[in-house]
């Protein structure tokens, strides 16, 4: 079995929404449906599920245009996910067919190493003048 | 003219080298000579601690998108430089790139500012 790096992924959705459901804090059943699809790709192709967050649906900052529509609304979600690099390309192909996701992408996990931030170091634009050009 | 020149007394100048047996020796005999009273070598003790920018310690976050939109022009949407932004170079690229993925995620306007967010507090030194 050859080794399989696992990289955590950010995938982040814009799916269309038809209703603008202000009033009913539940998804709509369509967008359910849209996640349930996307979540169980994820896992045929391997894929570790760990958190499946809603960021909202908002009126999108651009109009974008997808699957001959023009989309204004859209609902934001993001799946936290383990997997294998090789699932990439596979998965934005699978759902760039998907005619509910508007915008798809794959993001690395951020790691964070901002403990060590040391503070503007002064430049000595005199050593910088004359230093030497390797 | 060269009669009223010779005339006066000419002063040595402080370029001109010093004849023999005048003039300070430099350097080899400057060395302090131990003692209770001689100032005792140590690092500043008043030296300040290196100033930190506007970011420091602070994780940028592309859905952060008030963070990202206050080094934002609110005319034209164009990201501020770093004279103006008065960030370090790490958090400048930093929020660069992070401006840049969060308008292709659409979660930032690219134009403009978003509009909610134009009240916020100025961070960048740009007069309107």
């Amino acid at each position: 079995m050859h080794s399989r790096r696992r990289v955590e992924w950010q995938i982040l959705l814009l799916s269309k929404c038809m209703f603008p459901s202000l009033v009913l804090e539940a998804l709509q059943p369509e967008t359910a449906a849209v996640l349930k699809r996307t979540v169980e790709a994820l896992m045929e192709k391997g894929a570790v599920v760990r958190n499946l967050e809603n960021l909202g649906e908002r009126a999108l900052p651009y109009k974008i245009s997808k699957h001959k529509q023009r989309h204004r609304r859209g609902g934001y979600f993001l799946v936290d996910l383990e997997a294998p690099p090789s699932i990439v390309s596979t998965m934005m192909d699978h759902l760039g067919r998907d005619i509910d996701v508007i915008r798809r992408a794959f993001i690395k996990h951020p790691v964070s190493k901002t403990e060590e931030c040391s503070g503007i170091i002064p430049v000595n634009f005199e050593d910088k003048l004359t230093a030497k050009k390797k | 003219m060269a009669a009223r020149g010779l005339a006066v007394a000419v002063a040595r100048r402080s370029w001109a080298p010093a004849p023999r047996g005048e003039g300070p020796r430099r350097l080899l005999q400057q060395q302090a000579l131990p003692g209770p009273d001689q100032p005792i070598e140590m690092e500043n003790p008043y030296k300040e601690p290196p100033k930190k920018c506007v970011l420091c310690g602070i994780k940028v976050d592309y859905k952060n998108v008030q963070l990202l939109s206050q080094f934002v022009s609110p005319y034209t949407g164009r990201i501020y430089g770093r004279h103006l932004t008065g960030l370090c170079n790490k958090k400048q690229k930093e929020i660069s790139k992070t401006i840049k993925r969060a308008q292709v995620l659409g979660f930032m306007p690219v134009m403009f500012k978003n509009t909610s967010f134009l009240t916020d507090p100025k961070i960048c030194n740009v007069k309107y």
